[in-house]
């Protein structure tokens, strides 16, 4: 909220320096957002008078004129100006004169010397607001008498600062310029000047005879006033007000409809005026909207209501929207004779479920639904009046139409000292706290212990104790808080899920892997370029009801479609290779909690690409998350629409998969315009934790000899070489303490479509050296199981 | 010629070759030829026959001196070689240790999880418990427990993702604090990181998906001063001992008092620059005193126990850690950018 500092300090002296003010301010809990220095854009331009006026003697269009600016010398000034003549009053920038456009410097302009330049009102920045007439063409002529070499900036109210308020949700009332008046005058200590409102009526004409007003759905109107002006007189409104407005950033209409806009900006309450003749049967009716009701709004669209949003009525049914915006039919114009204000109270979700649905934001309307109080009704609407007495647009008629039903009255709270300073911190006495209220307008008094205090009629969202402690501590000082650390002992813990992601980043990190973040959102088209069969889990994302876009319309199913966006942005941004990986939370709409909620848990993507990466690498860096965390698993082949079908592989764990790996589908890889082998990996970290085994004894150093064995067996190519392993591991029991496979071979030597698989077993016994008996009785068993379960032939 | 003679002449002999010696082989063979069992000196012993029992003890004693100054000699001479010899070795295995030769990469967590660790770090040793709520909330929890009914303005502040009318993604981190206090009894004292949605076009500072850490305590007589030292204890954490915390009023439904908490730039320390405007404090979150109804909502006594909350944006106090000037960086996962990332040691 933007307000002229010349206008608050008429209500509340201000006597520091815009800086100070500000800080003040903040620390007092009233936003400010930055002070503008409109002085600035306007300097060393003056009040002069046009003493000749010649044409020039090598233009058409010029003249040359002297030019009398109260000191020294008159200065010679050619000016371009048509409306320019000798004994006019102008506007005249010095030599150095800033000017919005650029500084004025002495010219040449044919020949003539010119010693500074006539303005006009665009040239100076300056608009009708500002000075009626600087719309005209040519230079701008004062129409009044003032001293020669008056500084300009004082006849258009430049000499000031716009200060940008911004106003908390919970303070309404500070959202004008009395209500930030007296924050102003409690933070600055000083006197608080608020006009005494007194309106002179006509008593020839009582309001009863003008107007009849009917509130139908008081819940939605708790109050509805109106006053009545007759013979308005339309004009221009004088300098105070126009600038007034400016500095607020709103235009000047006409006297009366810059009265409503004024009282608004002064007390926070929206006006409306109506030209009251235009008003059908002079009866304004205030109900709720029927639904497929049709409304004019001010812009010359209709609109179909969907019904229940409040309306202001005439005998002829809607005008507009209450409290957002009027109807054009009783819009006040140059020939408006007769004008009814209103000024209400109206339910600010209704105001603002209206203006939402039908897209209209008005300044009224944004009052509205952060709350107008109820109680300052008649001041808005008595100052509106009085300033038609002041300005002398009317008369106003007596008596006032009040619709106010159900009476708010602020009640009194009962709190403890005590309990407010051991809540803040800070030892106040209860006088100081009835000082300091008192300086916020409300009724206080303190007995011992107790406090009592009323909120003034404006506020209301004073509620209670924890309130009184707030207002007490913002104008007592923030900074007198004290720092007292936590008393008493307590475990600090971090929680079972973070401490197994913690492991899982740690693991990664050692080896090279880096972590990435992607948003939540997916659109559904990534997962569908998975190809994913009809019925996948993962397809049934959940959807948002307003999304962004349609690229985050759905919230994620799983990681790979995030990361293998990074990885394509990386491959694009030239990282040659790469390891990341995504630690993160997906989203399962299938499986629902108790509270009907989507399964959210954690998922880790791996990828990689680039030089050394293969499909063994990437699978080996899993496998020691795994062994890591005491999973027992297995590798299986596997089938998986987004990976290659020759390069995917599943590990499982008891009955469940607990990741799946690959190289990603060329076919995927292409949709997601990557280039190269890409390897990604995911795994389901509450599985992985459910089959991860604590760390339990650990074995001393054997005390016996070892005897290592190699053994080269041919099998069938496509004999996956995993589950010969696991079927010698359980053949050669307790004495096979280890066994891995150092080499295979392919070649004629061992046919076609046949493979040799080298392993080295290592046999040992706990408690004795093995007997040559005891080692061949174990490699023939070993034989055995692989002979009958693989075709296995040893090879020659 | 005598017995002696021939010793003089073996330590003539010795002495000569000794001198001449080239490699550790002819070392070796005079070893041999000298104190082998085929060797000169062993060849005399033989000889001890001839000689009478008067002489046989001297010139024995005689032998056995130059066995043991012969052996000497050639130990210290082996080891003289020896060294040279690997000092010459040594010589020539020189490597030229500024070479440049690529690195084993060791990878990073993302900058969001390495200030999230110390910011646990520091809430965890001050009795703090991290728990976790679900991203995907009730408007319940999200709203209507924090003291903000439906159509209350502050909803439209917080630009609200909804899936329906009663679920939303949680607009930020406090619904954990709502479900905490409505399963919990006082005292509490958790932290609550984790992700939180706003419907926010995506800039340099905003971004729709980011991370908030709540914190909440509920105890019997929980003060402004409490939550004023928690904060300052985590900014100078964080920052460094020189940072100071300011509170300025401010409004949010579920706290009250409520205050915006300042802490000293950064950047300039206070001195005021760019970054804090010129005015040395820097906005980082926003904190108050658990708002009484609030408390009463949640099942706890409100006239008993008092309590504090706060949020901080993690997003926000990363980028002041590590000088990122555009969020987006976080979150594209170029390795240009997360390759300069590492953990640091941080004293307690």
């Amino acid at each position: 909220m933007k307000l002229s500092m010349n206008l608050l300090k008429r209500y509340a002296p201000i006597p520091v320096s815009p800086a100070e003010y500000e800080e003040r301010m903040i620390m007092t809990g009233t936003g400010v957002e930055g002070i503008d220095d409109l002085s600035e854009q306007l300097e060393n331009v003056v009040v002069g008078k046009v003493l000749t006026c010649v044409p020039h003697e090598n233009s058409d269009h010029l003249h040359v004129c002297t030019v009398d600016v109260g000191a020294g010398e008159p200065l010679q000034i050619v000016c371009g100006a048509p409306n320019v003549a000798a004994g006019q009053l102008v506007a005249v920038a010095m030599i150095g004169a800033k000017l919005p456009g650029g500084t004025i410097k002495k010219g040449k302009m044919r020949g003539v010397d010119s010693y500074g330049m006539l303005c006009s009102g665009p040239e100076m920045g300056v608009p009708t607001e500002l000075y009626p007439s600087v719309g005209d063409a040519g230079i701008l002529v004062f129409q009044e008498d003032y001293p020669l070499g008056t500084d300009v900036r004082d006849i258009f109210g430049l000499k000031d600062h716009v200060i940008d308020f911004e106003i908390l949700a919970n303070r309404p009332d500070t959202l004008c310029v009395w209500g930030v008046a007296r924050e102003t005058a409690a933070a600055m200590g000083t006197e608080l000047n608020l006009p005494r409102i007194e309106v002179k009526e006509d008593a020839s004409s009582s309001i009863g005879d003008f107007a009849k007003v009917d509130v139908l759905d008081s819940d939605l109107c708790p109050r509805y006033a109106a006053r009545v002006i007759k013979n308005v007189r339309i004009g221009p409104s004088p300098a105070w007000l126009r600038q007034a407005l400016y500095a607020a950033g709103m235009r000047s209409i006409n006297n009366i409809v810059d009265i409503t806009n004024f009282v608004m900006m002064e007390t926070g309450h929206p006006m409306h005026a109506f030209d009251l003749d235009k008003v059908a049967g002079k009866h304004i009716i205030v109900r709720r909207a029927k639904p497929g009701e049709i409304l004019k709004t001010l812009d010359g669209k209709e609109h179909v209501l969907k019904g229940g949003e409040l309306l202001i009525c005439d005998e002829n049914g809607p005008t507009g929207l209450a409290g957002v915006m009027g109807g054009e039919e009783s819009e006040i114009t140059e020939g408006t004779h007769t004008v009814l204000f209103e000024a209400a109270a109206f339910d600010r979700t209704s105001i603002r479920l209206t203006s939402r649905s039908l897209g209209f934001r008005t300044e009224a309307s944004g009052h509205f639904e952060r709350g107008v109080s109820p109680q300052t009704v008649l001041d808005g609407l008595n100052r509106a009046a009085q300033l038609v007495n002041e300005l002398d647009a009317g008369d106003v008629v007596s008596g006032v139409i009040d619709l106010y039903p159900k009476p708010v009255v602020n009640q009194p709270i009962v709190a403890s000292v005590a309990r407010i300073n051991r809540l803040s911190g800070v030892e106040l006495t209860g006088e100081r706290m009835v000082e300091i209220l008192k300086k916020l307008c409300f009724d206080a008094k303190a007995e011992g212990d107790t406090l009592t205090a009323t909120a003034p009629c404006f506020r209301q969202d004073v509620e209670g104790e924890a309130d009184l402690c707030e207002e007490v501590l913002r104008y007592a000082g923030y900074d007198l808080i004290p720092t007292t650390p936590l008393k008493g002992a307590a475990d600090g813990k971090r929680s079972t899920g973070m401490l197994r992601n913690d492991l899982m980043r740690k693991l990664l990190s050692g080896m090279g892997y880096y972590e990435t973040m992607t948003f939540s959102f997916i659109a559904h088209k990534k997962l569908e370029q998975l190809g994913l069969e009809a019925g996948d889990d993962r397809l049934n994302a959940l959807a948002l009801r307003n999304p962004l876009g349609e690229d985050s319309g759905f919230m994620r199913t799983t990681l790979l479609c995030g990361v293998m966006t990074t990885a394509q942005l990386n491959q694009a941004h030239g990282n040659e290779h790469a390891r990341i990986y995504e630690l993160g939370k997906v989203f399962d709409n299938v499986h629902r909690t108790a509270e009907n909620l989507p399964s959210e848990y954690y998922n880790l993507c791996l990828c990689a690409y680039g030089e050394s990466e293969d499909f063994y690498s990437l699978r080996g860096s899993v496998e020691v998350l795994l062994r890591q965390t005491g999973v027992d698993y297995t590798i299986v082949p596997t089938a998986e629409t987004w990976l290659h079908p020759g390069r995917a592989a599943a590990i499982v764990s008891g009955d469940e998969t607990i990741a799946v790996l690959g190289e990603i589908h060329p076919a995927v890889a292409e949709a997601y315009e990557l280039t190269g082998r890409v390897y990604i990996a995911e795994i389901n970290i509450p599985k992985l934790f459910a089959a991860a085994k604590p760390m339990g004894y650990v074995n001393g150093l054997a005390r016996f000899p070892a005897v290592s064995r190699d053994l080269a067996l041919v099998v069938a190519e496509t004999q996956p070489v995993g589950p010969m392993m696991d079927a010698m591991r359980e053949a050669g029991g307790k004495l096979l303490e280890d066994i891995s496979m150092f080499d295979i071979f392919r070649g004629p030597q061992v046919g076609l479509g046949r493979k040799s698989v080298a392993f080295s077993l290592r046999l040992r016994a706990e408690d004795h050296t093995l007997t040559d008996e005891e080692i061949t009785r174990v490699m023939n068993k070993v034989l055995k199981t692989v002979s009958e379960k693989f075709g296995a032939e040893i090879r020659a | 010629m005598s017995i002696r003679d021939e010793l003089g002449r073996l330590d003539e002999e010795m002495e000569k070759d000794l001198g001449t010696l080239e490699n550790l082989s002819a070392l070796e063979a005079l070893r041999v030829r000298m104190l082998g069992k085929k060797g000169q000196l062993t060849a005399l012993l033989r000889m001890m026959g001839q000689l009478s029992a008067e002489e046989r003890p001297q010139i024995g004693q005689l032998i056995n001196e130059r066995r043991e100054r012969f052996t000497r000699m050639l130990d210290e001479r082996q080891k003289a070689m020896q060294q040279k010899e690997r000092e010459l070795r040594l010589q020539l295995e020189r490597l030229d240790v500024t070479e440049p030769r690529p690195l084993p990469e060791v990878g990073s967590a993302h900058p969001n999880t390495l200030v999230l660790n110390e910011v646990v770090d520091c809430f965890t040793g001050m009795g703090f418990e991290v728990v976790e709520g679900p991203e995907v909330e009730l408007d319940h929890f999200n709203f209507e427990l924090l003291n903000i009914p439906k159509n209350h303005p502050a909803r439209d502040a917080q630009d609200t993702f909804y899936i329906d009318d009663n679920v939303v993604l949680r607009t930020h981190t406090s619904p954990v604090q709502a479900r905490t206090m409505t399963t919990r009894k006082p005292p509490i004292r958790i932290i609550c990181p984790g992700r939180v949605y706003r419907a926010d076009e995506v800039d340099a500072t905003h971004s729709p998906v980011f991370h908030q850490i709540e914190g909440l305590v509920i105890d019997e007589g929980v003060s402004m001063g409490d939550l004023k030292a928690t904060l300052a204890a985590f900014a100078r954490r964080l920052y460094g001992s020189d940072i100071q915390v300011r509170f300025r009023p401010s409004f949010f439904p579920f706290t009250e008092p409520s205050a915006e908490a300042d802490l000293t730039c950064v950047s300039c320390r206070g001195k005021g620059c760019r970054i804090c405007k010129g005015t040395g404090w820097i906005e980082v979150l926003g904190c108050g005193m658990v708002n009484p109804h609030v408390l009463e909502m949640c099942g706890i006594d409100p006239h008993r126990y008092s309590g504090f909350a706060f949020g901080i944006g993690l997003e926000r106090i990363t980028m002041l850690r590590y000088g990122i000037k555009d969020m987006r960086l976080m979150y594209e996962g170029d390795l240009r950018f997360l390759r300069q990332f590492r953990e640091d040691v941080k004293e307690g």
